[in-house]
Order: structure tokens, then C-alpha cells, then sequence
């Protein structure tokens, strides 16, 4: 395995009601980079994450993170701990915006003066941090969205998965992620993202994976990746593609 | 109609006076209620998660079994658990019939489906993006598990309050396992059945006054709790 791969799957099937809904043979998340999974709905791309994060277990293949197997039960909490995932449409637990955001280290058993150090840092980064004491049932989506971004980078995770994180917001929100999400994470961080956002693929993206009927269909980095395959422009490759 | 008239007045002024054969009674069901609710939710609590979170063959008919034993008529749990603490029963040896002991193991096993039950309703209908969260969290199993304890908290304790009610306004059980023994085992249903049997109308009356409050008392906080504003928010 080379070293530069931090997440690495073989023959990863997934099979929903005698339907395949993925079938991969080989992926690879390269680390401290911007992996783009990219393809239509329906391709398999959450699911892919998904199980890249650990959060799906239920899937047929192999998982690999530096290296080693991961197994698919509990014994895994060690490697999840390093991960962190930003939905789509994110969920918020009955109670404050600053709960929520504190909610991964007090998993992790952290001292609460660290924790109340690290949530005001990190809602004044997102700025929200006239928000912490509302509650979380309050708040628009734009603000739910950037509260659950602040939750999962809160652990600096070493992952960092990203699901369509902007499909659901407004253009003001979908503007402020756009400008400040690369600022948001760290050069030690490893990011795999689903987006159909051409701008944030344009701006962002190292590693381009193309998914279709749950395979993949091309992985290129941004590089030598061929726009002119699909037509001119990453816009038209993706809107063809779909 | 005076005799009514009077015996309202005498019940009112029973329960304004605290008379205390009255408050012996209140305070003995209230004691064996809240013991049996408590035993009775630490089992369902767990059992209602196992039901709604996890696939197994049996699901679907553990599912028609504690939908059945919703309707289970207290003195047919009277009838069981008589069985086993009478002298001849299994644990007859124990003698625990005629007993607060007694009364709290019928009124367990009474109320032990319809709070799994409600329980489990409340746990389907959680958002299953909970769980997900979670996960990605770095939740472990039983972190996992607090979390959605705490989510579904205010369901669950309207399921609690509502087995609470339940044992408390039974009689069968009480009845029959308890025997209707004064400052021992005479609940407020039982010694209201006993009073009016008696011709002490104003005291049954009163007893019935109190438990009326209790009922509404329970059904109000019930109904805060599961469609007041915080949950109308959700």
C-alpha cells in the first residue's frame, strides 16, 4: 500500500434489498488532500462515504486505514475517533448550540474548561458565537449547518467527511462555506467530500473519484484530469455525467 | 340526594382535615405504586430499545405478544403471581403474599408492556440520522445508548407516568396479592372498594376524590411533556 493512501477499500459490495447499490473493487483516499467523490444520484456516493467513515458497517470487502484492517464492530471506536462527518442535512440533539458542539469531547471525556476554551474558539471561527446558549431547534439552516461544522471539527479529526454539505443551504450560506471551509481545515487534515458544487470541486478538489451504477467510473487528481473527456469546463463534465 | 350532599362534604373535609387514615392509605399506594413503576421502567427501558433498534426473527411476534398484554387484565396477573407466591407456589417459601412485596411484583409484570410499548414507539419514531450522528461522533455503544435516552426523554417519561397511572387507579392485583391488610397492603383502590362495601361512603369518596387528582394530575404533566411547546418545536 502506498504511503500516501490513508484510507484504502477492496471488493467493497453493498447489497440493499437484492439490489447492489455498491460494488467498488478499489478506492483509496489519499491523506491531507481534497478527495472528491463526485457522480448522479443514485451513483452510491453516500453510501461510500458511509462506509469510509465507519458509520455503515453492514457492507461485504475490506476497509483499510494506514495500513490496517479495520474491523467492523465496536473494537473500531478507536479509528472512528479520528473521523468526523458534516451531513446534509444535519441533526442537532435537544439542547443548546453550544451543547452540540461540545457533544464529541464530552464523548471523548475531555476537561470541561478545554471544552468551554475550544467551543467559544471554534463558534467565534464559524461566527456563531451569539448562538451558543440558543437552542438548537431554533436556528435556520444555514446556522443548524455551521453549528454541526463547528461539532465536527471541534476533534480536529484526522478524516474529515463532508456529505453535500451545501445542497440544502441558502446562497448567503452556501457563500460563507464556500469562503471559509478551506480555512476551516487544517494541512494535517484529510477531507472526503460528496459535492455537486462545481466552484467548490474547481477550488478545492485534489482527487476527483467519478461514480456511476454504484462503480467507480474514472479517479483522477485535479491535475491531469480530463475535463475535455466530458466536454469544456468541470461544470459540463459533471452535468453530462449525471 | 342529602345523603350524597353530606357524604361529599364529609369527603372534602377529610381531605382538608388530612385525616390520617386517609394519608395512611394515599401514602401506602403511593409508595407500592412508585416502587412498582421504577422496577418496572429500569426493565423496560433497555427491553423497548432492543425491540426498536435491532432486526431478530421473533421481533414481529415479541411485538404482537407485548401488543396483546397491553389489554392484560389485572386479575389475570393476580392469578399468576399468585401462583407462584402461594404456599404452594415456586416461591412460596419466600411468603410474600399479602404483601407490599407481593402487590409490587404483580404490578411490575402489569405494567412492564405497556411502558415497553410506549417506549418503543418512541424510539421508531426517532430521527434515525440520531444514530448516524452519533456514530460519527465517536459514540461508543452505551454513549450511543445514553444519547438516545436523553433524546427521547420527555416520551419516555410520559410512557413512565403513564404505567404509574395504570398501577395506580389497578385493583385486581392489590386485591388479590395483597389482601387488603389496613396500614399494610390498602391501597387506595382497595380500601375504597372495603369503605363503600362498609357504608363509610364519605371515605371512599374522599379516596376517590384523590385518586381523580392524582389521575388528572399525571394525565396533565403526560400531556406537557409530550405536546407541549418543546415538543411541538421538534
Amino acid at each position: 500500500m502506498q504511503e500516501d493512501k490513508i484510507i484504502e477499500v477492496k471488493n467493497i459490495k453493498k447489497v440493499c434489498r437484492d439490489k447492489t447499490i455498491l460494488d467498488i473493487e478499489q478506492f483509496a483516499v489519499f491523506k491531507n488532500k481534497f478527495n472528491f467523490i463526485i457522480g448522479g444520484n443514485g451513483s452510491g456516493k453516500t453510501t461510500l462515504l458511509n462506509i469510509l467513515s465507519l458509520v455503515d458497517q453492514n457492507y461485504r470487502g475490506k476497509l483499510y486505514y494506514k495500513g490496517q484492517e479495520i474491523n467492523k464492530d465496536e473494537q473500531n471506536l478507536k479509528f472512528r475517533r479520528n473521523f468526523s462527518v458534516i451531513w446534509q442535512d444535519p441533526y442537532l440533539y435537544r439542547g443548546n448550540v453550544f451543547y452540540n458542539i461540545a457533544l464529541p469531547l464530552k464523548l471523548r471525556d475531555i476537561n470541561q474548561n478545554i471544552i468551554n476554551k475550544k467551543v467559544k474558539e471554534m463558534a467565534a471561527r464559524l461566527e456563531i458565537e451569539d448562538l451558543l446558549e440558543q437552542s438548537a431547534y431554533t436556528l435556520s439552516g444555514g446556522e443548524k449547518q455551521k453549528t454541526s461544522i463547528a461539532r465536527a471539527l471541534i476533534t480536529a479529526p484526522e478524516i474529515l467527511f463532508v456529505d453535500e454539505a451545501t445542497t440544502n443551504l441558502d446562497e448567503e450560506s452556501i457563500q460563507f462555506f464556500n469562503s471559509h471551509f478551506a480555512d476551516l481545515v487544517t494541512d494535517e487534515m484529510t477531507v472526503v467530500m460528496v459535492s455537486h458544487d462545481s466552484r467548490q470541486i474547481k477550488e478545492l478538489a485534489d482527487q476527483i473519484t467519478l461514480l456511476k451504477g454504484g462503480e467507480v467510473e474514472i479517479t483522477k487528481t485535479i491535475n491531469n484530469f480530463n475535463f475535455e473527456l466530458f466536454g469544456a469546463g468541470i461544470e459540463a463534465p459533471i452535468a453530462e455525467i449525471v | 340526594m342529602d345523603y350524597y350532599t353530606d357524604a361529599i362534604f364529609r369527603a372534602l373535609e377529610l381531605i382538608i382535615s388530612l385525616d390520617p387514615e386517609v394519608i395512611q392509605v394515599v401514602t401506602t399506594s403511593l409508595k407500592i405504586s412508585i416502587s412498582s413503576t421504577f422496577i418496572a421502567s429500569i426493565i423496560s427501558m433497555p427491553l423497548a430499545v432492543l425491540i426498536a433498534r435491532n432486526k431478530f426473527k421473533t421481533k414481529k411476534f415479541i411485538n404482537i405478544i407485548l401488543n396483546t398484554m397491553l389489554s392484560l387484565p389485572t386479575v389475570v396477573v393476580g392469578i399468576f403471581i399468585y401462583s407462584l407466591i402461594s404456599r404452594r407456589g415456586v416461591l412460596g417459601e419466600l411468603d410474600l403474599l399479602f404483601t407490599p412485596i407481593g402487590i409490587i411484583m404483580g404490578q411490575v409484570i402489569l405494567i412492564i408492556p405497556l411502558i415497553t410499548a410506549l417506549i418503543r414507539n418512541v424510539i421508531f419514531s426517532m430521527d434515525e440520522k440520531l444514530y448516524k450522528t452519533a456514530t460519527s461522533m465517536g459514540a461508543s455503544r452505551s454513549q450511543k445508548f445514553k444519547l438516545l435516552i436523553l433524546e427521547a426523554r420527555y416520551g419516555i417519561i410520559g410512557a413512565v407516568i403513564a404505567g404509574f397511572g395504570r398501577v395506580l387507579g389497578e385493583i385486581g392485583v392489590s386485591m388479590m396479592l395483597g389482601g387488603n391488610i389496613k396500614g399494610v397492603t390498602r391501597t387506595i383502590t382497595t380500601a375504597m372498594s372495603l369503605e363503600t362495601n362498609k357504608g363509610r361512603f364519605a371515605f371512599a369518596l374522599a379516596l376517590g376524590i384523590i385518586l381523580l387528582s392524582l389521575s388528572f394530575l399525571i394525565n396533565f404533566v403526560t400531556y406537557f411533556l409530550q405536546e407541549g411547546k418543546d415538543y411541538a418545536r421538534r
